[in-house]
């Protein structure tokens, strides 16, 4: 199935050596393979089967000051000598950047020695007629589930992906990992009264297959979610507390974390520019990024610099810890690098399930998807389109599609005023579903 | 760049060691199952990438993707495997795994090739392969200068500068092969301006099928207008107020309208499995007689035109919607050969990784009758949209959105305040009977717009003239 790590280790450490060879002076290279299936299977057949052979070289070249980066898959050997030719001679004809270069060596060091179980040693034991039995019973459970839906279709779909990277630079960084994932997923269009075709769907996606949620609490979900938009209508247009599920928060997460990046900070396109050490959120919102986390989505021990990652602090309740800032925009806005990417988020958690949330809300609406939508970094405006349900006397009522929910970043967060005890394991993100008060909603 | 013939097509990828037995020799693995049909799709696509940041050009960024797709097709189901080394073995193992999806006796490949001319959609003067980064920098540095030229209050620029040539041949198991030279030229300003504690960014982009001669002196100027422009105008604008209100739309870049709140619901795969709003409708009215709106792959150098989609069928120009009856959906094969109808030139795939599907080229609505002036005067209290960002849409239920970066608020039929950073949300088929309104003023616009689906991005254009909807939800804040 693979190549020992050792084996693209080596061909990573001879790209190198070709790159130098070519007149780089230094040079970070990146070989990776991966190997994937997927089947998409609806309404009684198999629509779909799809396998997935991908391999590619990345190098960034440093040379006599400038900068470039480069891909390629024609590994052939004739096709190799041609790119790091053309990817020399482009870089310099580049103008200078002098904060350009590879980290000091010493800033490699303190890589953690944790086992992350990444890989799924059952991985290639997957049979076709595994997977296509998994598709198929899939499409039962959803039918089975709740057999009075006004189904149209049913669409199931499982996919399995292997794969293997190794990064070396030239001043001494090497580093190779390796990792599987799995997916189990299902979509059910439904037909409304007024002819709409709302779709319910579910997904479950793991390091290892054997932590799958199970089939069955898949097509429940996916069942009850078309259940539940049948006869949406609008909402009036007004602020209310809203409940956002644990699977639609890392959408306004994301957008309110976004400007933390040092290009944004660098540009002068973050409202976040000057916060540090600020109350930016509510004092229930601590986030801790937690690269080490065991089968994480996003685990990682080193990053796209060669830095050791660690576990810290990214909001503790509610004040700004840390931006994320990578080694070239570091040097570039002459502050310490902090690490450009997150990888898992580790919440602090409240004590109530989604349906003690929603009790304690009363009257409000849960939001449980977004539609589009953006926000502006810069000045911190954002608008999202949304759908869920009415909350009235603690219990959900009827469903409100069409809704839109819009606010500043800079002061969204602060009308956190629960947080949920049921992170997502589906997610990196791990998001609890959270409370938030007085939330503008646009409906009729 | 003209006058390809298909058989450049097996010079151009003969240097990769593809031949004629080559491809006979996968369609016998492709087809050895008993499939009804089988395709090898061929790519080579090398892009660039050349940024400016605080002044200097010192970043670029270059890739190359070669590989082969093989698709076989039984009744509606797909097969499909590629492989990234085009030797006989590799093309023909992923032959062999593409046919797992059909279990008969075995079929047979062409016997001969028949070779399609196109037509030339993208002419091409300056091919992007004799273009070096020193030609290519000036042009960085100028809008550069240009932006910071316009006012004191930018800050910061970024200038990003792409261009690509790419190669698909295209050889199905009835024989059919296609050879097709695809540019691609596009520039992104970037800016951030200053006034006291108050920043602001935005940015404006453009593109086109075309060779280096696309970024003339016109239009590198007006990019650098458009961006700081819009970026100043932020200064003074406030969000739209929330609630469900008229709604004008500028003519141009609103056309993403019709590709979030229809396009993709008529895409034919989502009506063939019955799970788009608009199945079951063709023939009957879904919008105001004013309305026709097209979907064309012959757009001369346009971002969404195609000489021949990724399948082996010619671009074209597909009606829709024709005085507001639904006229027909935009298909690949599978779906065409579902209906019964012959494709319409949209199959389309983000690269020789991904099956192709029904997708849009340059999408719009042909202009009406009402004066634009005259549209915006109608509306005691609404929005008028200038420039968007993005869009989406729930195909099944047909919710839709798109982004609103700048505009103003209508009052008394006049515009008044200036907005930013808006959604709108509505539904496809109410919100095309809520258009009521369409004006003489057709634009078609030159921004590189990228459309998503299922994981796939593939380049579209949009166009639209000035219109009106009657009433749809504006996400705004009221204070």
């Amino acid at each position: 199935m693979s190549a020992a790590p050792d084996e693209m280790l080596q061909a990573a450490h001879a790209a190198a050596a070709r790159a130098k060879a070519h007149g780089a002076d230094e040079a970070k290279v990146v070989v990776s393979r991966s190997r994937g299936v997927d089947l998409e299977w609806r309404d009684g057949r198999l629509e779909r089967v799809q396998e997935r052979t991908r391999r590619s070289l990345s190098v960034e070249i440093f040379v006599d000051g400038r900068y470039s980066a480069s891909s390629t898959n024609d590994l052939r050997p004739e096709a190799l000598e041609a790119f790091f030719a053309d990817a020399v001679a482009m870089t310099r004809l580049l103008e200078k950047d002098p904060h350009r270069c590879l980290p000091d060596p010493a800033a490699y060091a303190g890589r953690a020695d944790v086992d992350l179980d990444l890989v799924d040693p059952g991985y290639g034991a997957v049979s076709s007629a595994e997977r296509r039995q998994v598709v198929e019973e899939l499409e039962a459970l959803v039918r089975a589930a709740d057999p009075d839906l006004p189904i149209i279709s049913v669409s199931t779909e499982v996919s399995d992906t292997w794969s293997q990277s190794a990064r070396v630079h030239t001043n001494g960084f090497e580093g190779a990992r390796e990792g599987t994932s799995f997916v189990l997923g299902a979509m059910v269009t439904v037909k409304d009264a007024d002819g709409r075709r709302p779709m319910g769907w579910d997904y479950t996606v793991r390091r290892h297959r054997s932590d799958l949620d199970s089939p069955g609490a898949v097509a429940q979900a996916a069942a009850s979610r078309a259940r539940a938009q049948l006869g949406a209508g609008k909402l009036p247009t007004g602020r209310y507390p809203i409940v956002l599920v644990n699977r639609a928060v890392p959408r306004l997460l994301g957008a309110f974390l976004g400007p933390l990046n040092g290009p944004a900070l660098q540009q002068k396109q973050s409202l976040w520019d000057g916060r540090l050490g600020e109350a930016i959120a509510s004092p229930l919102l601590t986030i801790y990024d937690e690269p080490h986390r065991v089968r994480g989505l996003g685990s990682a021990l080193w990053d796209g610099d060669g830095f050791a990652t660690h576990r810290r602090p990214l909001l503790e309740g509610g004040i700004l810890r840390t931006f994320f800032i990578d080694h070239y925009y570091g040097l570039k806005m002459g502050v310490a690098p902090t690490g450009g990417d997150t990888h898992n988020l580790a919440w602090t958690l409240g004590n109530r399930d989604l349906d003690g949330l929603i009790a304690d809300v009363g009257e409000g609406v849960l939001i449980d998807r977004f539609l589009g939508g953006n926000s502006n970094g810069t000045s911190g405006e954002f608008s999202f389109g949304c759908a869920g349900r009415v909350i009235r006397g603690g219990q959900l009522a009827e469903p409100v599609a069409e809704v839109n929910l819009a606010g500043n970043l800079d002061g969204i967060w602060k009308q956190l005023v629960a947080v949920g005890n049921d992170p997502d394991p589906n997610s990196g993100a791990a998001c609890p579903s959270c409370v938030l008060d007085g939330v503008q909603l646009s409906g009729q | 760049m003209t006058d390809l013939l298909p058989t450049d097509g097996l010079a151009y990828f003969g240097r990769f060691g593809v031949t004629e037995e080559l491809l006979r020799a996968a369609f016998d693995r492709a087809m050895s199952t008993g499939a009804d049909w089988a395709e090898l799709f061929f790519q080579h696509r090398i892009t660039h990438h050349l940024g400016l940041e605080d002044g200097a050009v010192n970043r670029a960024y270059g890739s190359v993707m070669l590989g082969v797709g093989v698709r076989v097709i039984k009744g509606d189901q797909t097969g499909y495997a590629y492989t990234e080394e085009l030797t006989r073995q590799a093309v023909c193992d992923a032959a062999a795994t593409a046919a797992v999806i059909a279990n008969e006796a075995a079929g047979r490949g062409p016997s001969a090739f028949e070779i399609k001319r196109l037509p030339d959609r993208y002419p091409v003067q300056q091919p992007w392969p004799g273009v070096g980064v020193a030609e290519k920098m000036p042009i960085l540095t100028r809008l550069n200068e240009l932006a910071f030229a316009r006012s004191p209050d930018i800050v910061k620029v970024r200038v990003g500068f792409a261009d690509a040539d790419g190669a698909v041949l295209v050889v199905d198991s009835d024989g059919r092969m296609s050879f097709d030279r695809q540019p691609m030229a596009q520039m992104t300003l970037s800016c951030t301006a200053e006034r006291g504690s108050q920043r602001e960014s935005c940015s404006a982009n453009l593109a086109g099928r075309e060779g280096f001669e696309f970024f003339t002196d016109t239009r590198v100027e007006k990019l650098a207008g458009d961006a700081v422009d819009r970026t100043l105008f932020l200064f003074d604008a406030t969000v739209a107020p929330a609630g469900a209100m008229p709604v004008v739309l500028a003519a141009g870049s609103s056309g993403i309208l019709l590709h979030e709140a229809i396009g993709h619901g008529m895409e034919a795969d989502f009506n063939r499995k019955g799970i788009s709003v608009y199945s079951d409708k063709l023939g009957q009215a879904i919008a105001n007689p004013d309305v026709t709106i097209v979907d064309d792959g012959t757009e001369v150098g346009a971002r969404g035109a195609i000489n021949v989609d990724d399948e082996g069928v010619e671009g074209q120009r597909t009606v829709l919607v024709e005085q507001g009856v639904l006229r027909t959906y935009m298909h690949d094969r599978i779906s065409a050969r579902h209906y019964g109808v012959e494709p319409t030139g949209n199959g389309r795939r983000e690269s020789f990784r991904s099956p192709p599907l029904p997708r849009m080229r340059s999408t719009y609505m042909l202009p009406g009758r009402h004066d634009p002036a005259e549209i915006i005067a109608s509306v005691k209290r609404g929005v008028y949209a200038s420039s968007f960002t993005n869009g989406q849409v729930m195909i099944g239920a047909g919710d839709f959105t798109f982004y609103i970066k700048t505009g103003y608020l209508i009052e008394d039929g006049k515009l008044t305040r200036p907005i930013k950073d808006t959604n709108i949300i509505g539904n496809g088929p109410e919100c095309l009977k809520k258009t009521d309104m369409v004006g003489t003023d057709f634009e078609f616009d030159d921004g590189g717009w990228t459309c998503g689906k299922d994981g796939q991005s593939v380049p579209v254009s949009l166009g639209m003239p000035t219109v009106r909807v009657a009433e749809i939800t504006v996400g705004g804040v009221n204070q």
